[in-house]
């Protein structure tokens, strides 16, 4: 303490210096016109900085929740577009009217494990049975197709990823159904790979390949990927076809889970 | 009674002829600073601040300029005390002598007088263009001003030489 009053005694004259400072702040910046208005002005955008600052930070702590919103937003408004629904006429003569049934719901998901190194990969969802999340249910990203599930428990769902070497999907290219199927052989973790179309279809590199309307798991039309490969052998009548998938499984956050409403009563008719 | 003198003498300079000097816009000299350079070297570290508040504040009356010399004045009389302490003046503070070229000896006492006056004059242009500094006039008026000081000051200096500190 003593120390401590002889070291202020000794700096007194820059504590004095400091005060005096603050003072002729004061009449600087109070009594000169141009300097108050530099001073002002100054003021105002340090106030408009550190306000988007805050905003900045406060934005950020809240991006958790504004995911979930538009997860919602998204699920809702995929609920009410074409994709989702199938559309039937009331009346085939007249033409009158058309009304849309619900098929489709969407679950909003987030991965809370993935694998893509694998040669079986999937990935786990922290959505389950209590959410109504059920075995062989698509698996939709906000890109494009993600996967099916394998297996629910009440919490949590497993997903077989499409980069999984027993994942079929039938392809759709340029509103046409191929009856062959899009495998991934566990050579890139955005490569895919569709054999067996035959030479004379008319499909480009750059082509969109989506989902059609032979599975019940997802709605027609979910993006699965872009051909960037047609290759042609000369011993072969059929192309040797590579694609990218929209879906980039090493950054896969947020999933949409695909529940077909009418699947139990659809899947015995096409049985039969 | 002469550092009295003295000091009228440098502020009426100051005040009456060098404020209203219409030479360039680039010279202002501000001499009167050599009050605070020259201090004599026993007054108390705390008399020494309030001085150069008091100097500063005088000049701001003059200029019209409230706080702008009176806070550069009281940078000055800081970084003064610190160059000061690394200098051996404890026989000069003990007879009650200035700071001077003739008991600090030439070399520290020009030096000291170089960085203050540069820093002063940087200073308060930078302070009276605060917010919309226009370099190449206030490097411009710097230079000059600080040049025209100095050698105004060095010429007092001589003059002085060998009657201030009697």
């Amino acid at each position: 303490m003593h120390r401590l009053l002889a070291f202020i005694e000794q700096n007194l004259y820059f504590i004095l210096f400091a005060v005096l400072q603050v003072v002729c702040s004061f009449l600087l910046f109070g009594l000169n016109p141009y300097q108050q208005a530099s001073f002002t002005h100054s003021a105002a955008v340090v106030t408009a900085n550190s306000n988007k600052l805050s905003s900045d930070v406060t934005g950020y702590l809240d991006l958790k929740n504004q995911n979930i919103i538009l997860q919602n937003q998204v699920a809702n408004q995929f609920q009410n577009s074409s994709l989702g629904t199938i559309m039937y006429l009331h009346d085939t003569l007249k033409v009158k009217d058309s009304s849309r049934q619900h098929l489709y719901d969407l679950v909003p998901a987030q991965v809370v494990y993935n694998s893509v190194y694998k040669a079986e990969n999937v990935f786990v969802i922290n959505k389950g049975t209590i959410d109504g999340i059920k075995k062989n249910m698509g698996v939709v990203s906000s890109e494009g197709l993600a996967g099916i599930v394998l297996k629910s428990n009440a919490k949590y769902s497993t997903v077989m990823s499409l980069l999984n070497t027993n994942m079929k999907v039938i392809p759709n290219i340029n509103g046409m159904e191929y009856f062959t199927e899009l495998v991934w052989d566990n050579s890139s973790p955005q490569t895919m790979k569709i054999k067996g179309i035959n030479k004379l279809e008319k499909i480009e590199v750059g082509d969109m390949v989506q989902t059609g309307q032979s599975s019940l798991l997802f709605p027609r039309g979910i993006p699965i990927g872009t051909i960037t490969k047609l290759e042609q052998k000369e011993n072969s009548q059929y192309f040797d076809t590579e694609l990218v998938t929209t879906t980039n499984f090493r950054n896969l956050t947020y999933v949409y889970v695909v529940i077909n409403r009418d699947a139990h009563l659809i899947a015995p008719l096409i049985e039969e | 009674m002469r550092i009295v003198l003295f000091w009228l003498f440098i502020i009426g300079l100051q005040v009456v002829l060098l404020n209203h000097l219409d030479l360039s816009a680039y010279l202002i000299p501000q001499v009167f600073i050599l009050l605070l350079i020259k201090l004599p070297l026993n007054i108390n570290k705390m008399y020494q601040v309030l001085i150069a508040f008091g100097l500063g504040l005088l000049m701001d009356m003059f200029t019209s300029t409230p706080g702008i010399h009176a806070s550069a004045c009281l940078w000055l009389i800081i970084i003064r005390i610190g160059l000061l302490s690394g200098q051996d003046l404890k026989e000069h503070e003990a007879n009650k002598a200035t700071f001077s070229a003739n008991t600090a000896g030439l070399a520290p006492f020009m030096y000291t007088t170089i960085i203050l006056v540069f820093f002063y004059h940087l200073y308060i242009f930078w302070l009276e263009s605060i917010g919309a500094l226009n370099w190449s006039l206030w490097l411009t008026t710097f230079i000059v001003s600080s040049i025209s000081a100095l050698t105004v000051m060095g010429i007092i200096e001589y003059l002085s030489f060998t009657n201030y500190d009697e």
